[in-house]
């Protein structure tokens, strides 16, 4: 088990390894020329030339790239032109935003699909199996952006029963502390996401019921709710497993849409705006956390697994 | 002032000042609308609602005192810059009309009740006298005072102008090359009331005082330093600094870096000493900035209002919910984008009122003369007319618009009205929209038109210099991306091109992209690939209020970004600032950039920003009157119950 | 952006596990056991005929299509030249869908971009499934090193973040059809890689491939020929699924602005303007390509959902 964990992470400074190596090569093809993009095309020659000289800008790019490295390693995840701050601060403010919207998402998204994917598969082809996937294909099927604004459209602007922005506090508590605000981005968030849970969860399910072992323990005249939280659901949280480690790295990125639209800036959308303002090392220092949290969801997952089967061996 | 982006942020500085004045530096009396030409009046009626225009809201009740309110930022235009010698890249009006000026008023105002005029009442300095034939211009200051007990005087002028001279083209956003300061020779501060300045040459003092002298803020001796070790100095010892060279340019590199960490702004000794009606109370890292009154203000009124929120927002989307689904009360005064204008009357339902004023500016796009492939065609001048004559501004206006827009065509604004254009300078002949008329244009110059297929050149030597036999007209158009009404303005722009045989291959970028692409080049250079790029927005006048031609279309000028270059502009753009009679140079220069489009002119909204249809003002706010050029006075203002 | 993950599978877990979805069946009789029930084709086509969701959704396939393709045979209209003076009109008399900011008219505009969108989702859809099929086939059936390369090359495809690259890309170069449905297979083709390398990774261990082996087998036979065949089940349903998140990010792509250039009709362009002027109650706008985009990508789901019942209810009557 050791083993596998120091494998598995030699495996992922690697896989982070390749994710800056791809985004840097990236970025330096972008047209475009970042002393002109910061100094503004005002600037005389020798000022770009001077910012060009001190950033190393014009050094071969994987001199530049071990510069990079370099600093990446000290912690040092670079500067934002945009907003005059280290990449470090932007994100210090906007990622326990995105955790909280994130985190809370993601609960309330488990909470109901897995009840709800277990239910399916136990009344397989049943009223409920039938509107349930239909609600969730639903759901699954629209964009987000459009759920969101229907939702502000009737909930905060033809009704007002809620807040059409999501709390403005800079910190985690606040944002806490304001849960009117926080309904319709975690909702809306929520509603796609436990459509595809549930989907997996019933899948998974069905899949689990067809084990042997069930028919045995049935067989032994276990009653049903054993049956099913015993067997089934510990057998089914694999699934869940891989669900949760899938869906970390998209609190950081996945919720662009909800940040843009419930005014709500959190690091997906300082991510869109970096690179629509070319603000190059924003860029660089989210894509490197998203690549690191992906990998370590990826670890996390595959851990769980171990823990959960003693069946799975490395 | 600068590039007027959609939502007010810059990229950089061009003042575009032109001259109008009628008198010898006149205040606030407007002589009211262009009553001359009808055919101007008649395009350029401003939808107007009365409210809050020329005079300030006055809404019924009893005036309370305190109060918050709360001002919307423009969607991603946070405040990123708060030292008011602000450089090119931090030019904008996020940064300096709705945070800079509100604590460190520049010396001189203009711009109130909606007149873009220079307002002596909310001025540092009095009246400038022109003396040693226009030379010399000696003004004198009133008794204000710092927050930190200092009072402001000329020597604040002197430690200003001491720092600008050292680097002015990094420093200074409003810097055009042989202009301020470099047309200043020297300047004094014989006493603590008088500061002195001596022009190199013997310009108009209109010109002067609109464009020149609205370069000047007295800054603190307290930021006098280099290092925040250093104790703040208190008063003139003769040897600060800034007095060298060398050292003024030390003390801005310390100035501006302080200046970019907006994490200290509000706890900082330097930012802290204010003498405008307010100082920064707090600011977060979204960008929200809490400002309360200075008791120490020295002018009047002094705010009564007990806060100031500046709130930031991702989109306008954003901007428009808050508005429906809280209100007034939760957004005081807000910019409402265009495509909300069938809006208006729900808004106003719920207790605003919607201030359809724009700002001194006006909405171009420019075509660049020197790209090696189209260059030799734009720049015929029968070309750009024709090309103008394919805008259909009155049907964009309509159609996209919502009537929140006034057609342009020529770099003198249509509105607000001012005291200092002639009626005659304003675009008098609405840029006609007329596929026929540009057919006319390019036949009669030997292009052999095919509506639907490609024109070509059949007679080079009637083309121009530089166009083949046979040569057709092709190019790409890029536009600035996520603006819905640029994006069908463009398309029918394309559309109408195809029918006179003009093949126009759109593309779209962000906004910043765009207007790092636009730059003025050479033909051999890599960056004079670009052969069209419309960023959306246009100029708004500041720092410089009068809009003259130097910084757009004199060669060679900052943001001439087409390399647009005729001998007769640059004669009139010239004169202009020496001129006797203002009035009848400006006129010449307006009529003709509008003969002889350098730039592509399109429609100008309503709004501080590009794309807006007005300023949303809640009812019970008193005391609100729309500054012409988008300055903000919230020390007047007032809430009622 | 949404994550693409399809309707189950679980394509995250280490196929050592052993998949969570018995899938790993011999469907074709050469040269291993025999099918129990007879033609498994026919049970599979029976199941999912008997599938009502799955029915439902291969009706409204054909309908899209014919409407965006055969439509403006009947409905033609002109979506390159906007009409100034018939914006924003409501549907009724000569637009039964009324017209949108440009006066194009909805009806046919949606026709126009139901051809991208179906041209993009299929293309798209089964490119990328074959592209993983092959890499996941070639990773799993070595192993090992080679497997072990594969495998981090599609960890680090999923770390970077799918925004980041259309952003790049669309600041490169203009987005046409073609490079629109490049990128979107470079960022699908990694969930069916996985998929099959899992089954790949089991099947390799049946008997009678290792029976091939032994007799002196080649690989890129036994791939083909063997291996390929047997993940059939999983490819179809893959395939379905990668349509349906095909249209629906090009869909989210047009919101953002990183689609396709956009005076081009498309249903997410349509779905995205409209929502600027949902405000106005400008309706016809914003539900018609809202209602055409989910119906199809519901479609797809279902005929896909329907697909992998239909394959495990193969197994179970085993």
């Amino acid at each position: 088990m050791t083993g596998y964990i120091i494998r598995r992470l030699g495996e992922a400074i690697i896989v982070t390894l390749g994710v800056t190596m791809i985004t840097f090569a990236l970025l330096h093809l972008l047209p475009g020329n970042l002393a002109h993009d910061v100094l503004g095309p005002r600037a005389s020659p020798q000022e770009l030339a001077q910012f060009t000289q001190q950033n190393g800008l014009n050094r071969p790019i994987y001199v530049q790239y071990w510069l990079f490295l370099e600093k990446l390693l000290h912690g040092n995840l670079g500067y934002s032109y945009q907003y005059n701050r280290s990449v470090d601060s932007l994100l210090a403010s906007e990622l326990p935003r995105d955790l909280v919207l994130g985190g809370l998402s993601l609960i309330f998204a488990l909470l109901i699909a897995i009840p709800v994917g277990v239910a399916q598969a136990v009344r397989r082809n049943g009223v409920l199996d039938y509107t349930s996937t239909g609600v969730s294909f639903l759901l699954y099927s629209m964009p987000q952006y459009a759920i969101a604004l229907l939702l502000i459209q009737f909930l905060s602007i033809s009704f007002h029963v809620l807040p059409a922005e999501a709390p403005q506090s800079s910190s985690a508590l606040g944002m806490l502390a304001h849960p009117a605000g926080l309904v319709l981005p975690v909702a809306s968030l929520t509603l796609v996401t436990f459509a595809q849970f549930s989907r997996y969860m019933r899948s998974s399910a069905i899949d689990t019921l067809a084990q042997d072992y069930i028919r045995t323990a049935r067989a032994k005249g276990l009653s049903e709710r054993l049956v099913l939280w015993r067997h089934l659901l510990r057998n089914s949280l694999v699934t869940v497993v891989t669900l949760v480690g899938l869906s970390i790295p998209l609190v950081i990125t996945g919720t662009l849409i909800i940040e843009q639209v419930f005014n709500f800036p959190g690091a997906g959308l300082e991510y869109l705006q970096a690179t629509l303002s070319n603000d190059y090392e924003v860029m660089l220092g989210i894509t490197v956390l998203v690549g690191v949290v992906t990998v370590l969801g990826n670890l996390v997952a595959d851990i769980g697994y171990a823990i959960l089967d003693p069946r799975i061996r490395y | 002032m600068q590039k007027l982006a959609r939502h007010g942020v810059a990229a950089s500085a061009a003042v575009l000042v032109m001259v109008l004045a009628a008198a010898c530096g006149s205040s606030s009396s407007s002589s009211g609308n262009s009553s001359g030409s009808s055919a101007a009046s008649a395009s350029a009626s401003l939808p107007t609602n009365g409210a809050g225009l020329t005079q300030p809201t006055t809404p019924a009740g009893t005036r309370l005192s305190g109060g918050t309110v709360f001002f919307t930022e423009g969607p991603d235009a946070a405040p990123n810059y708060i030292f008011p010698m602000y450089s090119p890249q931090v030019c904008s009006t996020a940064n300096n009309n709705q945070l800079e000026y509100m604590m460190y008023r520049p010396l001189y105002w203009y711009g109130n009740n909606y007149r873009p005029n220079i307002d002596y009442d909310y001025s540092i300095g009095e009246q400038p006298q022109f003396s040693d034939g226009n030379k010399t211009v000696t003004i004198k200051l009133n008794s204000w005072k710092w927050s930190n007990g200092e009072p402001v005087t000329s020597r604040d002028l002197v430690f200003w102008m001491n720092m600008m001279k050292a680097s002015p083209a990094t420093e200074w956003c409003g810097y055009v090359p042989g202009y301020f300061p470099d047309n200043v020779a020297s300047y004094s501060a014989p006493d603590p009331q008088t500061f002195v300045l001596h022009f190199t040459k013997d310009y108009n003092p209109t010109w002067v005082t609109y464009d020149e002298l609205s370069q000047l803020t007295p800054i603190p001796l307290a930021w006098d330093r280099t290092s925040l070790s250093q104790p703040a100095p208190t008063s003139d010892n003769g040897h600060l600094p800034d007095t060298t060279k060398a050292g003024a340019a030390a003390v801005y590199k310390f100035l501006d870096g302080e200046a970019k960490k907006p994490g200290s702004w509000a706890t900082s000794p330097l930012w802290q000493v204010v003498d405008g009606p307010f100082h920064l109370q707090s600011f977060t890292t979204a960008g929200e900035a809490t400002l309360v009154p200075n008791p120490d203000y020295s002018g009047s009124p002094k705010a009564t209002i007990s806060k100031l929120v500046e709130l930031p927002f991702t989109s306008e989307t954003a901007i428009y919910n808050q508005l429906r689904s809280a209100g007034p009360s939760s957004l005081t005064v807000a910019n409402l984008p265009s495509q909300y204008a069938p809006q208006i009357s729900a808004l106003e339902a719920i207790g605003y009122t919607d201030n359809k004023a724009a700002s001194y500016s006006f909405n171009y796009f420019p075509l660049n003369l020197h790209n090696p492939k189209v260059g030799p065609i734009f720049s015929q001048m029968y070309f750009r007319q024709a090309f103008q004559h394919l805008l259909d501004q009155q049907g964009w206006i309509k159609a996209f618009l919502t009537d929140t827009a006034i057609p342009t065509c020529g770099p003198v604004p249509d509105a607000p009205p001012s005291s200092l254009v002639s009626a005659a300078s304003i675009s008098f002949t609405p840029c006609a929209f007329s596929t026929s008329a540009a057919q006319q244009l390019l036949s009669s110059h030997g292009w052999k038109v095919v509506p639907g297929g490609t024109t070509t050149c059949q007679n080079p030597s009637l083309c121009g210099a530089g166009i083949t036999q046979g040569e057709g007209i092709s190019f790409t158009l890029d536009y600035e991306s996520g603006v819905v009404s640029v994006q069908n303005e463009m398309n029918d722009l394309a559309a109408q091109a195809k029918k006179v045989g003009i093949n126009i291959n759109l593309t779209t970028h962000p906004f910043g992209t765009v207007i790092s692409t636009a730059v003025a080049c050479q033909p051999s250079q890599p960056t004079c690939k670009w052969q069209a790029e419309n960023w959306g927005a246009g100029w708004i006048y500041g720092p410089s209020y009068l809009p003259t031609g130097e910084q757009l279309f004199a060669p060679g000028a900052v943001a001439n970004y087409g390399s647009y270059n005729d001998a007769s502009t640059t004669q009139l753009i010239s004169e202009v600032t020496v001129a006797s009679n203002e009035t009848q140079e400006l006129d010449a220069y307006a009529q003709n950039v509008s003969q002889r489009v350098p730039v592509v002119f399109q429609p100008t909204s309503i709004g501080t920003y590009q794309g807006d249809a007005g300023t949303l003002v809640a009812k019970n706010l008193g005391g609100y009157a729309a500054n012409a050029l988008g300055l903000m006075n919230p020390e007047d203002w007032y809430f009622t119950r | 952006m949404r994550s693409s993950i399809p309707g189950s599978g679980t394509e995250n877990a280490p196929a050592e596990a052993g998949d969570r979805k018995p899938v790993d069946v011999d469907v074709l009789p050469e040269g291993g056991e025999v099918a129990a029930t007879g033609n498994p084709w026919a049970v599979v086509a029976r199941t999912f005929a008997q599938n009502r969701l799955a029915m439902f959704g291969v009706g409204v396939v054909v309908v899209v299509t014919l409407f965006s393709f055969i439509g403006p045979l009947f409905h033609p209209t002109d979506q390159l030249n906007p009409n100034l003076l018939e914006v924003h009109l409501p549907p009724g008399g000569g637009h039964l869908l009324g017209t949108d900011s440009q006066g194009f008219d909805i009806l046919g505009r949606l026709m126009e971009g139901g051809k991208s969108s179906i041209e993009v989702g299929l293309a798209v859809g089964i490119i990328a499934t074959l592209i993983g099929l092959i890499y996941g086939a070639v990773s799993g059936f070595f192993g090992g090193a080679v497997d072990g390369v594969l495998m981090r090359v599609v960890d680090v495809g999923y770390a970077i973040p799918v925004v980041f690259l259309f952003i790049f890309m669309s600041q490169l170069v203009t987005p046409s059809l073609t490079l629109l449905i490049a990128l979107l297979v470079a960022v699908s083709w990694l969930i069916p890689a996985r998929l099959v390398r899992g089954e790949t990774l089991s099947l390799r261990t049946r008997e009678y491939v290792q029976a091939v082996q032994v007799m002196g087998g080649r690989s890129w036979r036994i791939i083909l020929r063997h291996i390929v065949p047997n993940t059939i089940g999983t490819i179809m349903v893959t395939v379905t699924f990668q349509v349906a998140n095909a249209i629906l990010t090009l869909a989210v792509l047009q919101y953002l602005g990183f689609g396709l250039p956009p005076s081009t009709p498309t249903w997410g362009g349509m779905l995205s303007e409209g929502t600027t002027y949902l405000q106005d109650g400008y309706w016809w706008q914003v539900y018609p390509p809202l209602f055409i985009i989910v119906i199809t990508v519901v479609a797809f789901n279902f005929i896909g959902d329907a697909l992998q019942d239909a394959f495990d209810v193969r197994l179970q009557e085993r």
